[in-house]
């Protein structure tokens, strides 16, 4: 029977041990990709947080709402941008993407725009209705790919389709701590902030030519920064969660085969001390 | 002459942040130069060659193409697609582009898609050879 037993543990380390080559292996390459991606993300978060600066700034002095971009939603559709990963394996990355904007969405009548396999999957499996599945590989997205989003969405906005656009990425806040987010896009009045309603005089804007063809003209080029920016913080916000998962993975592997050997060990050591109280049992005997 | 702040952030990062004493560049309702205490103020940007005066009065150039520039409350903040210091310009490709584009919209047949795309890289290769050059 012990030897059965031995057997039995000896293959389960092996197995684990296979695990923890694929494991260890999955962390070096989101290691070595995470540090690129990082970069890249460092480098669009300036604009990314001087663009909603502006914008919010903008919104709230804004008394002008004669472009669509600025007329208050007169609608109560919503389209939410949705950024998520194209694997899995990646710890709560994706899962907590999607909690996240399950709870945002509660109650409004959505439809959205996946970028990122995960998001397709997850978004057919709710049934919620897809705008289009043409960026659905979110790693090999381009600026130019944005600004093709960006005026689809711009066009669908000005249909009426949607009186709302919002968008939800991951926030790479660190390499250990990454938070999903929403943000509003359209209309430019989502932007006010809502703890602090504009109160007396505003600050007037001038706007040149006029405000009408202003907006048209800067709305697709801040959706398109918007996607951009949020697609890179994400990409490495997931090669930073694959990271994680998969060092622990590592680790847990490692704690498990320790484990294993000890109890092969003993059950060794068992077996040897059983075999030699059977042969002096044996000798014993005249 | 005071000067002002300035921010210039780009989707490849920030390009700019300090002070200058003026900013010129093409929006799309032409030549725009911003001086300190300007009203605020909000417009799309054009293609063109932006000039930032920096407080010793020395110039700098820059390809600016797209994006949308605002002040607000005595802050310039430039947000464009694309911009390029003029030392950063790759004179070469964008010769190569321009003589591409120009080959391009020489065939009569082309789509007139293809065509306002071609046209696009040529004011695009045009813009950074003219702000690369002097």
């Amino acid at each position: 029977m012990a030897a059965a037993n031995m057997k039995a543990v000896k293959l389960r380390i092996k197995s684990v041990e296979n695990t923890m080559q694929i494991t260890k292996a999955m962390q070096l390459v989101a290691a070595s990709k995470l540090r690129k991606a990082k970069e890249k993300a460092d480098e669009t978060k300036p604009y990314l947080d001087t663009l909603k600066a502006t914008l919010t700034d903008i919104a709230n002095g804004n008394t002008d709402f004669q472009s669509p971009y600025t007329k208050e939603g007169t609608n109560e559709k919503w389209l939410y941008i949705v950024i998520a990963g194209d694997r899995g394996l990646a710890g709560g990355y994706n899962a907590n993407l999607f909690r996240f904007m399950d709870a945002q969405s509660r109650g409004r009548d959505i439809t959205a725009l996946p970028l990122g396999k995960k998001a397709v999957d997850y978004l057919r499996h709710r049934q919620i209705p897809i705008l289009t599945e043409e960026f659905a590989e979110v790693g090999s997205i381009t600026v130019s790919d944005c600004f093709e989003i960006a005026r689809l969405v711009c066009a669908e906005y000005r249909k009426g389709e949607f009186g709302h656009v919002m968008m939800c990425y991951t926030n790479f806040v660190s390499m250990l701590s990454q938070v999903p987010q929403a943000v509003s896009m359209l209309p430019l009045s989502d932007f006010r902030s809502g703890e602090n309603p504009q109160q007396g005089p505003r600050d007037l804007i001038l706007y040149e030519p006029d405000s009408e063809t202003v907006f048209n003209a800067i709305a697709p080029e801040y959706l398109a920064g918007l996607v951009y920016s949020s697609v890179k913080l994400s990409v490495a916000s997931e090669l930073a969660a694959r990271r994680t998962a998969m060092e622990s993975a590592t680790d847990n592997a490692e704690e498990m085969i320790s484990d294993l050997n000890l109890y092969y060990n003993r059950a060794r050591q068992a077996s040897i001390t059983q075999e030699i109280t059977e042969i002096v049992a044996g000798a014993e005997e005249p | 002459m005071s000067a002002y702040e300035l921010q210039v952030v780009s989707v490849d990062g920030l390009e700019f942040d300090g002070e200058v004493q003026r900013v010129t560049l093409r929006t799309i309702d032409g030549d725009v130069a911003i001086l300190a205490r300007h009203t605020n103020y909000c417009t799309a940007v054009g293609m063109g060659t932006a000039k930032v005066i920096l407080p010793d009065n020395t110039e700098r150039r820059a390809a600016c193409i797209g994006g949308m520039i605002s002040v607000m409350n005595g802050k310039c903040r430039i947000l464009p697609t694309t911009w390029e210091w003029s030392s950063e310009i790759d004179v070469e490709r964008a010769e190569r582009a321009r003589d591409r584009a120009k080959e391009k919209l020489a065939d009569a047949t082309l789509s007139r898609e293809a065509r306002a795309h071609a046209q696009a890289k040529l004011y695009r290769a045009l813009v950074r050879l003219q702000s690369a050059g002097k």
